[in-house]
């Protein structure tokens, strides 16, 4: 190296000296180089490879937690699906429940009404045949009266409680009443 | 067509120009004093001889000391200004960064290597590239030629770099060198490593010496092909600046081509800052990689 080192000393109004290497500046370039490594080793590279890290830890959490609020969202999006649903069918159980309860109540009232009529009727029928009975009876007081009446007219003499009696009884015997009395109870059976 | 004029006509003008300086100026005469080369020259600022060496301080150790202030300044000043939401320097601090480690040293060793020599690969490339590109700024360094400034001397601005000397791309092969070899025997053992430079598949006998020989002349070329490439890559460059932007000029002493090589150099030079300079310090530390990756694993 020496020998090259004088060798381009002296030909250094040629170009050699471009080529020929020089020891002393091979020590000095590992200086500054080993400078350099040692100085970029402890204080720059880590630090940019944390910076680097965080940001891809950064970058990761936030599609992990992008992922997890997706996922959460479909889950409370599929709760209220199925929770919508419940509703439906809870709705649909509340208005076939509530019709049929208008069928029962609407079946009861015609029941009822029903009920209330004929039992109407029934009065209505009981007191017609009350009626019809009274008025046979005063019919037949009157006919025994006007009997009794004629009969004095014609006999010119008061009767006794006994004749009288006896008269009306043979009067009435030959009247029939049988068509006053049966009439409206039958035609109530028929309606 | 009125495009075509604009150009046939700017192009006249410029040739026009430089005829009328040839005219005007005429010929010095070839300039035989004027050394480029001197441009390149270390002259010993502070002589410092320890032993047999030669420590003396130059130049070329300015641009060593430069180179490394400037890349441990930058790294560190941003490493602590690392934030959450990058600005436009720590993007491109953060995708160079991204190169060095997955592309340059994980692309070409395993893991365990990885983590062992990613600090030196990315610290070889980033010195090597602030080598590069402080060597494209014009600093007073050319202490050949002094201009007078009220009576000082300045050294006049001059275009250097560590790289374009020899020195440095070689001490800095010699250690990558050194040191895969090391790699190298301690990952697969001494005689398996040596084995391991015999291609698999190749025939026994006197064949597996001849392909060992050249394996072994191989391995010293690379001391050759990788310190050189660099080194020449970045002379070449500022050669070819120093002759467009006035070398030529001062050496013909023809004032008027001056016209015509001064854009050239622009062109050289945003062609070195802008390719030449990075992608040489990439491929330094990139063939470092693989030297490592191909050393310590198993296969050839």
């Amino acid at each position: 190296m020496l020998a090259v080192l004088t060798f381009a000393a002296t030909e250094e109004e040629s170009g050699n000296f471009l080529v020929t290497p020089g020891l002393g500046l091979m020590i000095w370039t590992l200086i500054a180089f080993g400078i350099t490594y040692l100085i970029l080793r402890r204080l720059a590279f880590p630090r940019i490879q944390e910076a680097l890290d965080r940001r891809a830890n950064a970058i990761e959490e936030s599609i992990e937690h992008a992922a997890r609020t997706r996922k959460e969202a479909d889950e409370l999006l599929a709760e209220y699906r199925e929770r919508l649903t419940e509703a439906r069918e809870q709705a649909d159980q509340i208005i076939a429940r509530a019709r049929k309860a208008a069928e029962n109540a609407e079946r009861e009232a015609a029941a009822e009404s029903r009920q209330k009529r004929e039992e109407l009727m029934e009065q209505t029928r009981r007191d017609i045949e009350a009626e019809t009975r009274r008025a046979i009876q005063e019919l037949r007081r009157e006919v025994a009266d006007l009997t009794v009446m004629a009969t004095e007219r014609v006999t010119r003499k008061t009767l006794t409680a006994e004749d009288q009696r006896k008269l009306v009884e043979e009067a009435l015997a030959d009247l029939d009443f049988s068509a006053l009395s049966g009439g409206p109870a039958n035609g109530g059976a028929e309606r | 067509m009125r495009t075509i004029h604009k150009i046939l006509l700017g192009v006249a003008a410029w040739v026009g120009v430089g005829i009328l300086l040839g005219v005007a100026f005429g010929s010095d005469g070839k300039n035989e004093e004027f050394k480029p080369q001197n441009e390149f020259k270390l002259d010993d600022w502070v002589p410092l001889q320890i032993g047999p060496l030669d420590m003396s301080i130059n130049k070329a150790v300015l641009y060593l000391f430069l180179a490394s202030a400037g890349t441990i300044f930058a790294m560190t000043w941003i490493a602590r200004r690392m934030q959450d939401k990058p600005n436009r320097v720590q993007t491109a601090v953060e995708a160079a960064y991204v190169l060095m480690r997955d592309n340059i040293t994980k692309g070409n060793m395993d893991s365990r290597m990885a983590s062992r020599w990613f600090a030196f690969v990315g610290t070889l490339f980033l010195f090597i590239w602030f080598s590069n590109m402080i060597g494209y700024l014009p600093l007073p360094t050319n202490t050949h030629e002094k201009v007078d400034v009220l009576g000082f001397g300045i050294p006049s601005f001059a275009l250097y770099a560590a790289t374009a000397n020899i020195s440095i791309p070689l001490v800095l092969t010699l250690f990558v060198w050194v040191a895969y070899h090391v790699e190298g025997v301690r990952a697969q053992g001494f005689i398996p490593y040596f084995k391991s430079w015999i291609p698999a598949g190749t025939p026994g006998g006197p064949m597996k010496g001849v392909i060992f020989v050249i394996e072994v002349i191989s391995q010293f070329v690379r001391i050759i092909s990788l310190s050189v490439r660099l080194f020449a890559n970045i002379l070449a460059g500022h050669l070819l600046i120093l002759f467009m932007a006035g070398g030529l000029v001062v050496l013909l002493g023809l004032a008027a081509i001056g016209v015509f090589t001064l854009p050239m150099a622009i062109a050289f030079y945003i062609f070195e800052v802008g390719l030449v300079a990075t992608l040489q310090a990439f491929i330094f530390a990139t063939l470092t990689s693989i030297y490592f990756g191909g050393a310590t694993s198993a296969h050839h």
